[in-house]
Protein backbone atom coordinates (compact mmCIF):
# COMPACT_ATOMS: atom_id res chain seq x y z
CA UNK A 1 0.00 0.00 0.00
CA UNK A 2 2.52 2.35 1.13
CA UNK A 3 4.97 1.49 -1.76
CA UNK A 4 2.20 2.01 -4.19
CA UNK A 5 1.71 5.53 -2.65
CA UNK A 6 4.88 7.03 -2.54
CA UNK A 7 5.27 5.59 -6.83
CA UNK A 8 2.12 7.32 -7.08
CA UNK A 9 3.49 10.86 -5.62
CA UNK A 10 6.61 9.76 -7.36
CA UNK A 11 4.96 9.75 -10.46
CA UNK A 12 3.17 12.89 -10.19
CA UNK A 13 6.05 14.49 -9.66
CA UNK A 14 8.18 13.30 -12.76
CA UNK A 15 5.17 14.54 -14.99
CA UNK A 16 5.36 17.76 -13.48
CA UNK A 17 9.04 17.88 -13.98
CA UNK A 18 8.35 16.74 -17.58
CA UNK A 19 5.72 19.70 -18.47
CA UNK A 20 7.81 22.33 -17.08
CA UNK A 21 11.05 21.19 -18.91
CA UNK A 22 8.56 21.24 -22.24
CA UNK A 23 6.96 24.58 -22.02
CA UNK A 24 10.72 25.87 -21.32
CA UNK A 25 11.97 24.50 -24.55
CA UNK A 26 9.08 25.73 -26.73
CA UNK A 27 9.65 28.90 -25.35
CA UNK A 28 13.45 29.07 -26.36
CA UNK A 29 12.63 30.37 -30.49
CA UNK A 30 16.05 32.58 -30.88
CA UNK A 31 18.95 31.38 -31.32
CA UNK A 32 20.88 30.23 -28.51
CA UNK A 33 23.64 32.36 -26.99
CA UNK A 34 27.18 30.19 -27.25
CA UNK A 35 28.76 29.65 -23.48
CA UNK A 36 31.48 32.47 -24.36
CA UNK A 37 28.65 35.07 -25.30
CA UNK A 38 27.07 34.18 -22.01
CA UNK A 39 30.11 34.41 -20.25
CA UNK A 40 31.17 37.85 -21.74
CA UNK A 41 27.63 39.16 -20.96
CA UNK A 42 27.66 38.71 -17.53
CA UNK A 43 30.91 40.14 -17.42
CA UNK A 44 32.60 37.35 -14.74
CA UNK A 45 34.52 33.95 -15.30
CA UNK A 46 33.33 31.76 -12.25
CA UNK A 47 36.56 29.51 -11.79
CA UNK A 48 36.40 26.63 -9.51
CA UNK A 49 39.30 25.71 -7.57
CA UNK A 50 41.01 24.11 -4.36
CA UNK A 51 43.15 25.75 -1.95
CA UNK A 52 46.50 23.87 -3.64
CA UNK A 53 50.14 25.18 -3.98
CA UNK A 54 51.81 26.28 -6.41
CA UNK A 55 48.42 26.46 -7.99
CA UNK A 56 46.14 28.48 -6.41
CA UNK A 57 46.68 29.32 -2.90
CA UNK A 58 46.76 32.60 -0.58
CA UNK A 59 49.57 35.15 0.11
CA UNK A 60 50.09 36.66 3.40
CA UNK A 61 47.96 39.15 2.82
CA UNK A 62 44.92 36.64 2.13
CA UNK A 63 44.94 36.94 -1.51
CA UNK A 64 44.61 34.37 -4.28
CA UNK A 65 48.02 33.65 -5.97
CA UNK A 66 49.63 30.74 -7.39
CA UNK A 67 50.05 29.86 -11.31
CA UNK A 68 47.00 29.14 -11.87
CA UNK A 69 45.30 31.97 -10.35
CA UNK A 70 47.62 34.40 -12.00
CA UNK A 71 47.39 32.37 -15.59
CA UNK A 72 43.71 33.04 -15.05
CA UNK A 73 43.77 36.39 -14.28
CA UNK A 74 45.79 37.15 -17.30
CA UNK A 75 43.10 35.21 -19.69
CA UNK A 76 40.55 37.06 -18.04
CA UNK A 77 41.81 40.43 -18.74
CA UNK A 78 42.50 39.64 -22.40
CA UNK A 79 38.97 37.88 -22.53
CA UNK A 80 37.27 41.34 -21.06
CA UNK A 81 36.07 39.58 -18.27
CA UNK A 82 36.61 39.91 -14.36
CA UNK A 83 37.77 36.06 -12.79
CA UNK A 84 36.12 34.97 -9.61
CA UNK A 85 37.84 32.45 -8.30
CA UNK A 86 35.39 30.66 -6.05
CA UNK A 87 36.38 27.18 -3.40
CA UNK A 88 34.75 24.19 -4.70
CA UNK A 89 32.85 22.91 -1.22
CA UNK A 90 33.56 19.19 -3.11
CA UNK A 91 36.23 19.01 -6.01
CA UNK A 92 34.76 15.73 -6.80
CA UNK A 93 31.44 17.71 -8.13
CA UNK A 94 33.16 20.12 -10.32
CA UNK A 95 31.50 18.86 -13.37
CA UNK A 96 28.07 19.04 -11.93
CA UNK A 97 28.76 23.13 -10.62
CA UNK A 98 30.16 23.60 -14.30
CA UNK A 99 27.30 21.81 -15.43
CA UNK A 100 24.74 23.57 -13.50
CA UNK A 101 26.67 27.19 -14.23
CA UNK A 102 27.57 27.65 -10.53
CA UNK A 103 31.12 27.48 -12.51
CA UNK A 104 32.19 28.47 -15.78
CA UNK A 105 35.58 26.57 -15.72
CA UNK A 106 37.61 24.13 -13.21
CA UNK A 107 41.04 25.30 -13.37
CA UNK A 108 43.11 24.04 -10.52
CA UNK A 109 46.21 21.63 -11.95
CA UNK A 110 43.33 19.65 -13.38
CA UNK A 111 44.72 16.53 -14.87
CA UNK A 112 43.50 15.45 -18.16
CA UNK A 113 41.92 11.92 -17.90
CA UNK A 114 38.99 9.78 -19.40
CA UNK A 115 36.74 11.01 -16.45
CA UNK A 116 37.66 14.79 -17.54
CA UNK A 117 37.21 14.25 -21.17
CA UNK A 118 33.88 12.31 -20.55
CA UNK A 119 32.32 15.49 -18.33
CA UNK A 120 33.46 18.22 -19.90
CA UNK A 121 35.31 20.30 -23.01
CA UNK A 122 38.50 20.83 -22.50
CA UNK A 123 41.48 23.46 -23.36
CA UNK A 124 44.71 21.88 -24.56
CA UNK A 125 47.32 20.50 -21.95
CA UNK A 126 49.39 23.82 -20.62
CA UNK A 127 51.14 22.35 -17.66
CA UNK A 128 52.55 18.87 -17.08
CA UNK A 129 53.59 16.52 -14.39
CA UNK A 130 55.35 13.37 -13.88
CA UNK A 131 55.71 11.28 -11.38
CA UNK A 132 59.61 10.62 -11.29
CA UNK A 133 62.37 8.28 -9.69
CA UNK A 134 65.34 10.13 -7.93
CA UNK A 135 68.32 8.71 -7.10
CA UNK A 136 72.02 9.82 -6.80
CA UNK A 137 73.65 11.28 -10.07
CA UNK A 138 76.07 8.75 -10.28
CA UNK A 139 73.50 5.80 -9.79
CA UNK A 140 71.35 7.20 -13.05
CA UNK A 141 73.22 5.69 -15.87
CA UNK A 142 73.02 2.51 -14.63
CA UNK A 143 69.19 2.38 -14.24
CA UNK A 144 67.61 3.30 -17.79
CA UNK A 145 64.33 1.14 -17.08
CA UNK A 146 61.82 0.50 -14.69
CA UNK A 147 62.64 -3.27 -14.65
CA UNK A 148 66.50 -2.67 -14.25
CA UNK A 149 64.88 -0.63 -10.75
CA UNK A 150 63.52 -4.01 -9.77
CA UNK A 151 66.02 -4.40 -6.96
CA UNK A 152 66.19 -1.14 -5.62
CA UNK A 153 64.97 -0.21 -2.13
CA UNK A 154 62.36 2.89 -3.10
CA UNK A 155 60.71 5.75 -0.75
CA UNK A 156 57.49 6.54 -1.40
CA UNK A 157 55.04 9.52 0.26
CA UNK A 158 52.22 7.17 1.68
CA UNK A 159 49.09 7.30 -0.54
CA UNK A 160 50.38 9.40 -3.14
CA UNK A 161 50.55 9.17 -6.64
CA UNK A 162 54.40 8.07 -6.77
CA UNK A 163 53.32 5.29 -4.58
CA UNK A 164 50.67 4.20 -7.05
CA UNK A 165 53.14 4.75 -10.01
CA UNK A 166 55.49 2.03 -8.05
CA UNK A 167 52.43 -0.55 -7.84
CA UNK A 168 51.82 -0.15 -11.59
CA UNK A 169 55.44 -0.27 -12.74
CA UNK A 170 56.18 -3.88 -10.40
CA UNK A 171 58.62 -1.68 -8.21
CA UNK A 172 57.48 -4.00 -4.96
CA UNK A 173 60.59 -3.27 -2.59
CA UNK A 174 58.75 0.21 -0.86
CA UNK A 175 58.84 1.88 1.99
CA UNK A 176 55.90 4.58 2.51
CA UNK A 177 57.09 7.06 4.90
CA UNK A 178 55.24 11.06 6.03
CA UNK A 179 55.82 13.10 2.74
CA UNK A 180 57.95 13.71 -0.09
CA UNK A 181 60.51 15.55 1.57
CA UNK A 182 61.05 12.63 3.80
CA UNK A 183 61.70 10.32 0.87
CA UNK A 184 64.75 12.40 -0.32
CA UNK A 185 66.13 12.17 3.27
CA UNK A 186 65.74 8.39 3.23
CA UNK A 187 67.45 8.12 -0.23
CA UNK A 188 70.59 10.88 1.05
CA UNK A 189 70.40 8.83 4.59
CA UNK A 190 71.24 5.36 2.43
CA UNK A 191 67.88 3.26 4.08
CA UNK A 192 66.40 4.23 0.55
CA UNK A 193 68.25 3.78 -2.83
CA UNK A 194 66.16 6.01 -4.49
CA UNK A 195 62.32 7.61 -3.83
CA UNK A 196 59.47 8.29 -6.35
CA UNK A 197 58.27 11.87 -6.18
CA UNK A 198 56.41 14.22 -8.33
CA UNK A 199 58.47 16.25 -11.11
CA UNK A 200 57.30 19.69 -9.52
CA UNK A 201 59.33 18.55 -6.10
CA UNK A 202 62.15 17.14 -7.93
CA UNK A 203 62.96 20.11 -10.29
CA UNK A 204 62.17 22.13 -7.24
CA UNK A 205 65.23 20.29 -4.79
CA UNK A 206 68.13 19.55 -6.97
CA UNK A 207 69.26 22.38 -8.54
CA UNK A 208 72.61 24.15 -7.86
CA UNK A 209 73.14 25.15 -4.03
CA UNK A 210 70.37 22.67 -2.39
CA UNK A 211 71.14 20.03 -0.21
CA UNK A 212 69.92 16.95 -2.93
CA UNK A 213 71.97 18.82 -6.19
CA UNK A 214 73.74 15.76 -6.22
CA UNK A 215 70.64 13.73 -6.72
CA UNK A 216 68.62 13.29 -10.56
CA UNK A 217 66.20 12.38 -12.54
CA UNK A 218 66.32 8.69 -13.47
CA UNK A 219 63.33 7.78 -14.69
CA UNK A 220 59.53 9.20 -15.97
CA UNK A 221 57.33 6.39 -14.55
CA UNK A 222 53.97 7.96 -15.13
CA UNK A 223 53.13 11.33 -16.49
CA UNK A 224 49.85 13.82 -16.16
CA UNK A 225 48.86 16.77 -18.16
CA UNK A 226 46.67 20.02 -16.77
CA UNK A 227 44.11 21.51 -18.70
CA UNK A 228 41.28 23.75 -18.20
CA UNK A 229 37.54 21.92 -18.02
CA UNK A 230 34.95 24.03 -19.19
CA UNK A 231 30.80 22.90 -20.38
CA UNK A 232 30.49 20.25 -22.97
CA UNK A 233 30.19 21.90 -25.94
CA UNK A 234 31.50 25.37 -24.65
CA UNK A 235 33.59 27.73 -27.17
CA UNK A 236 35.45 28.86 -24.35
CA UNK A 237 38.20 26.37 -24.43
CA UNK A 238 38.94 27.08 -28.23
CA UNK A 239 39.28 30.95 -26.87
CA UNK A 240 41.66 29.91 -23.36
CA UNK A 241 43.98 28.11 -25.95
CA UNK A 242 44.12 31.17 -28.77
CA UNK A 243 44.96 33.53 -25.68
CA UNK A 244 47.73 30.78 -24.14
CA UNK A 245 49.41 31.09 -27.64
CA UNK A 246 49.32 34.84 -27.28
CA UNK A 247 50.67 34.15 -23.68
CA UNK A 248 53.31 31.86 -24.16
CA UNK A 249 54.50 34.14 -27.69
CA UNK A 250 54.48 37.09 -24.85
CA UNK A 251 56.72 35.24 -22.33
CA UNK A 252 54.13 35.78 -19.76
CA UNK A 253 53.49 32.18 -18.64
CA UNK A 254 57.14 31.23 -19.26
CA UNK A 255 57.71 33.87 -16.10
CA UNK A 256 54.74 32.50 -14.40
CA UNK A 257 56.15 28.88 -14.78
CA UNK A 258 59.47 29.39 -13.15
CA UNK A 259 57.94 31.68 -10.59
CA UNK A 260 56.27 28.88 -8.99
CA UNK A 261 57.97 26.14 -10.19
CA UNK A 262 55.53 24.35 -12.68
CA UNK A 263 56.65 22.44 -16.46
CA UNK A 264 54.85 23.91 -19.15
CA UNK A 265 53.47 21.74 -22.21
CA UNK A 266 56.09 22.82 -24.76
CA UNK B 1 33.98 -1.58 8.06
CA UNK B 2 34.45 -0.82 11.79
CA UNK B 3 35.93 -4.33 12.32
CA UNK B 4 38.30 -4.12 9.52
CA UNK B 5 39.02 -0.39 11.25
CA UNK B 6 39.69 -2.43 14.77
CA UNK B 7 41.93 -5.19 13.78
CA UNK B 8 43.98 -2.72 11.51
CA UNK B 9 44.64 -0.15 15.01
CA UNK B 10 45.16 -2.92 17.30
CA UNK B 11 47.72 -4.29 14.58
CA UNK B 12 49.23 -0.37 14.79
CA UNK B 13 48.44 -0.87 18.39
CA UNK B 14 50.62 -3.73 19.16
CA UNK B 15 53.72 -2.01 18.02
CA UNK B 16 52.55 1.29 20.08
CA UNK B 17 53.07 -1.35 22.85
CA UNK B 18 56.63 -3.74 22.24
CA UNK B 19 57.93 0.19 21.70
CA UNK B 20 56.08 0.97 25.35
CA UNK B 21 57.32 -2.04 26.93
CA UNK B 22 60.47 -2.60 25.46
CA UNK B 23 61.24 1.19 26.61
CA UNK B 24 60.51 0.57 30.14
CA UNK B 25 62.83 -2.49 30.55
CA UNK B 26 65.39 -0.80 29.40
CA UNK B 27 65.51 2.75 30.50
CA UNK B 28 64.60 1.86 34.12
CA UNK B 29 67.42 0.03 35.27
CA UNK B 30 69.58 3.16 32.66
CA UNK B 31 67.86 5.61 34.20
CA UNK B 32 69.00 4.43 37.58
CA UNK B 33 72.74 4.05 36.32
CA UNK B 34 72.26 7.65 34.92
CA UNK B 35 71.11 9.11 38.26
CA UNK B 36 74.32 7.30 40.13
CA UNK B 37 76.53 9.30 37.07
CA UNK B 38 75.08 12.25 38.08
CA UNK B 39 75.06 12.55 41.44
CA UNK B 40 79.09 10.73 41.40
CA UNK B 41 81.46 12.35 43.35
CA UNK B 42 83.83 11.95 40.12
CA UNK B 43 83.80 15.33 38.47
CA UNK B 44 83.99 14.04 34.94
CA UNK B 45 81.18 11.46 34.91
CA UNK B 46 79.39 13.73 36.85
CA UNK B 47 79.65 16.63 34.16
CA UNK B 48 79.02 14.31 31.42
CA UNK B 49 75.79 13.02 32.63
CA UNK B 50 74.81 16.07 33.02
CA UNK B 51 75.79 17.00 29.77
CA UNK B 52 73.75 14.11 28.11
CA UNK B 53 70.52 14.73 30.24
CA UNK B 54 70.68 18.34 29.19
CA UNK B 55 71.15 17.62 25.58
CA UNK B 56 68.16 15.22 25.53
CA UNK B 57 66.08 16.96 27.75
CA UNK B 58 66.55 19.78 25.91
CA UNK B 59 65.86 19.21 22.58
CA UNK B 60 62.25 17.37 21.49
CA UNK B 61 62.06 13.37 21.02
CA UNK B 62 60.74 13.92 17.74
CA UNK B 63 64.31 15.27 16.56
CA UNK B 64 65.74 12.83 18.57
CA UNK B 65 64.53 10.14 16.20
CA UNK B 66 65.50 11.86 13.24
CA UNK B 67 69.17 12.23 14.09
CA UNK B 68 69.34 9.15 15.93
CA UNK B 69 67.93 7.50 12.59
CA UNK B 70 69.15 9.42 10.03
CA UNK B 71 71.98 10.80 11.41
CA UNK B 72 74.32 7.63 11.05
CA UNK B 73 73.54 7.06 7.12
CA UNK B 74 73.69 10.96 6.68
CA UNK B 75 77.35 10.53 7.88
CA UNK B 76 78.16 7.44 5.95
CA UNK B 77 77.19 8.94 2.71
CA UNK B 78 78.89 11.94 3.41
CA UNK B 79 82.20 10.18 4.27
CA UNK B 80 81.87 8.32 0.79
CA UNK B 81 81.64 10.78 -1.26
CA UNK B 82 84.84 12.51 0.72
CA UNK B 83 87.04 9.37 -1.46
CA UNK B 84 89.58 9.97 1.32
CA UNK B 85 92.41 7.76 2.36
CA UNK B 86 91.93 8.99 6.29
CA UNK B 87 92.00 6.02 8.69
CA UNK B 88 89.17 8.13 10.19
CA UNK B 89 87.32 9.01 6.84
CA UNK B 90 87.26 5.58 5.62
CA UNK B 91 85.39 3.95 9.12
CA UNK B 92 83.55 7.22 8.71
CA UNK B 93 82.05 5.98 5.79
CA UNK B 94 81.47 2.36 7.00
CA UNK B 95 78.55 3.98 8.82
CA UNK B 96 74.71 3.01 7.68
CA UNK B 97 71.06 4.08 9.81
CA UNK B 98 69.96 1.30 12.31
CA UNK B 99 66.84 -0.47 11.48
CA UNK B 100 64.10 1.23 12.25
CA UNK B 101 62.92 -0.34 14.95
CA UNK B 102 66.23 -0.07 16.83
CA UNK B 103 66.55 3.43 16.37
CA UNK B 104 63.32 4.43 17.75
CA UNK B 105 64.31 2.10 20.95
CA UNK B 106 67.78 3.92 21.14
CA UNK B 107 66.14 7.34 21.22
CA UNK B 108 63.51 6.25 23.50
CA UNK B 109 65.32 4.20 25.99
CA UNK B 110 67.51 7.02 26.12
CA UNK B 111 65.24 9.72 26.26
CA UNK B 112 62.88 7.96 28.93
CA UNK B 113 66.73 7.00 31.21
CA UNK B 114 67.48 10.90 31.41
CA UNK B 115 63.82 11.88 32.48
CA UNK B 116 63.69 8.17 34.95
CA UNK B 117 67.35 9.80 36.07
CA UNK B 118 66.06 12.67 37.52
CA UNK B 119 63.14 11.16 39.04
CA UNK B 120 65.18 8.26 41.03
CA UNK B 121 68.04 10.93 41.77
CA UNK B 122 65.07 13.70 43.70
CA UNK B 123 63.84 10.22 45.23
CA UNK B 124 67.34 9.41 46.52
CA UNK B 125 68.58 12.92 47.29
CA UNK B 126 65.23 12.79 49.67
CA UNK B 127 66.30 10.53 52.38
CA UNK B 128 67.44 12.19 54.92
CA UNK B 129 71.18 11.88 55.38
CA UNK B 130 70.63 10.47 59.08
CA UNK B 131 69.90 6.75 58.01
CA UNK B 132 73.13 6.98 55.90
CA UNK B 133 74.95 7.47 59.24
CA UNK B 134 72.47 5.30 60.90
CA UNK B 135 73.59 2.09 58.42
CA UNK B 136 77.04 3.18 58.75
CA UNK B 137 76.85 3.38 62.66
CA UNK B 138 75.08 -0.03 62.94
CA UNK B 139 78.50 -1.44 60.71
CA UNK B 140 76.40 -1.87 56.86
CA UNK B 141 78.41 -1.02 53.88
CA UNK B 142 77.47 1.76 51.71
CA UNK B 143 75.81 -0.61 49.11
CA UNK B 144 74.36 -2.80 51.96
CA UNK B 145 72.47 1.00 53.19
CA UNK B 146 71.72 1.92 49.81
CA UNK B 147 69.62 -1.63 48.65
CA UNK B 148 68.38 -2.61 52.53
CA UNK B 149 67.18 0.92 53.36
CA UNK B 150 67.46 3.79 50.83
CA UNK B 151 65.92 1.79 48.13
CA UNK B 152 62.76 0.58 49.48
CA UNK B 153 61.65 4.37 50.38
CA UNK B 154 62.78 5.56 47.15
CA UNK B 155 60.97 3.14 45.08
CA UNK B 156 57.48 4.24 47.48
CA UNK B 157 58.61 8.10 46.69
CA UNK B 158 58.68 7.81 43.24
CA UNK B 159 55.99 5.88 42.16
CA UNK B 160 53.58 9.04 42.02
CA UNK B 161 55.86 10.92 39.62
CA UNK B 162 57.13 7.72 37.89
CA UNK B 163 53.43 6.74 36.68
CA UNK B 164 53.35 10.54 34.84
CA UNK B 165 55.89 9.67 33.02
CA UNK B 166 55.24 6.17 31.76
CA UNK B 167 51.48 7.52 30.78
CA UNK B 168 53.34 10.01 28.80
CA UNK B 169 55.76 7.39 27.49
CA UNK B 170 52.69 5.51 26.39
CA UNK B 171 51.44 8.53 23.86
CA UNK B 172 55.17 9.84 23.17
CA UNK B 173 55.07 6.26 21.31
CA UNK B 174 53.14 7.83 18.35
CA UNK B 175 56.49 10.02 17.12
CA UNK B 176 57.72 6.46 16.61
CA UNK B 177 55.47 6.95 13.02
CA UNK B 178 58.16 10.28 11.72
CA UNK B 179 60.85 7.93 10.83
CA UNK B 180 57.70 5.24 9.29
CA UNK B 181 57.29 2.50 12.61
CA UNK B 182 54.11 2.02 11.98
CA UNK B 183 52.11 2.08 14.90
CA UNK B 184 48.19 2.90 15.67
CA UNK B 185 48.08 6.84 14.67
CA UNK B 186 49.90 6.09 11.38
CA UNK B 187 47.13 3.11 10.87
CA UNK B 188 44.41 5.65 11.76
CA UNK B 189 45.64 7.76 9.61
CA UNK B 190 46.21 5.64 6.59
CA UNK B 191 41.98 5.65 6.70
CA UNK B 192 41.66 9.05 5.56
CA UNK B 193 44.29 8.49 2.48
CA UNK B 194 42.66 5.12 1.25
CA UNK B 195 39.26 5.51 2.11
CA UNK B 196 38.57 8.96 3.00
CA UNK B 197 37.52 8.37 6.67
CA UNK B 198 38.38 10.27 9.30
CA UNK B 199 36.89 8.50 12.58
CA UNK B 200 39.37 6.09 12.68
CA UNK B 201 42.01 8.73 13.68
CA UNK B 202 39.86 9.78 16.43
CA UNK B 203 38.93 6.02 17.41
CA UNK B 204 42.92 5.74 17.74
CA UNK B 205 42.19 7.93 21.20
CA UNK B 206 39.97 5.17 22.76
CA UNK B 207 42.84 2.87 22.86
CA UNK B 208 45.38 5.34 24.36
CA UNK B 209 42.20 6.03 27.10
CA UNK B 210 41.41 2.10 27.90
CA UNK B 211 45.64 1.69 28.23
CA UNK B 212 46.13 4.72 30.24
CA UNK B 213 43.32 4.02 32.44
CA UNK B 214 44.82 0.40 32.97
CA UNK B 215 48.02 1.84 33.69
CA UNK B 216 46.59 4.58 36.05
CA UNK B 217 44.53 1.17 38.16
CA UNK B 218 47.86 -0.46 38.49
CA UNK B 219 49.23 2.62 39.90
CA UNK B 220 46.72 3.14 41.98
CA UNK B 221 47.16 -0.58 43.53
CA UNK B 222 50.63 -0.23 43.97
CA UNK B 223 50.70 2.96 45.73
CA UNK B 224 48.37 1.46 48.40
CA UNK B 225 50.52 -1.34 48.68
CA UNK B 226 53.58 0.44 49.15
CA UNK B 227 50.96 2.51 52.05
CA UNK B 228 52.43 0.40 54.87
CA UNK B 229 56.13 1.28 54.31
CA UNK B 230 55.40 5.04 55.97
CA UNK B 231 59.01 6.94 55.65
Amino acid sequence: MKKNKIMGIAGVVLAAVLLVCSFAACGKKEAPKSDLEYIKEKGTLIIGITDYEPMNYKDENNKWIGFDTEYAEAVCAKLGVKPEFVVAANWGEKYNEIKAKTFDCAWNGLTIDETAKLNASLTKAYARNAQVVVMAKDKVEQYKTAESMKDLKFAVEDGSAGQAAAADNGLENVIAVEDQAATLLEVKSGTADACIIDLTMANAVTGEGKSYENFAIALELSQEEFGVACRKGSDLPAEIDRITEELKADGTLEKLAEKYNVVLVK
Amino acid sequence: MFWTVTLSLLQGFGKTLEIFVLTLLFALPLGLLLSFGSMSRVSPIKWLTKALIWVVRGTPLMLQLIVIFYGPGLIGTWAESLHSDNGFILWLATWRSFDRFVAVMVAFVINYACYFSEIYRGGIEAIPKGQYEAGQVLGMTKTQVFFKIVLLQVIKRIIPPMSNEIITLVKDTSLARIISVYEIIWAGQAFIKSDGLLWPLFYTGVFYLIFNGLLTLLFGYIEKKLDYFRG
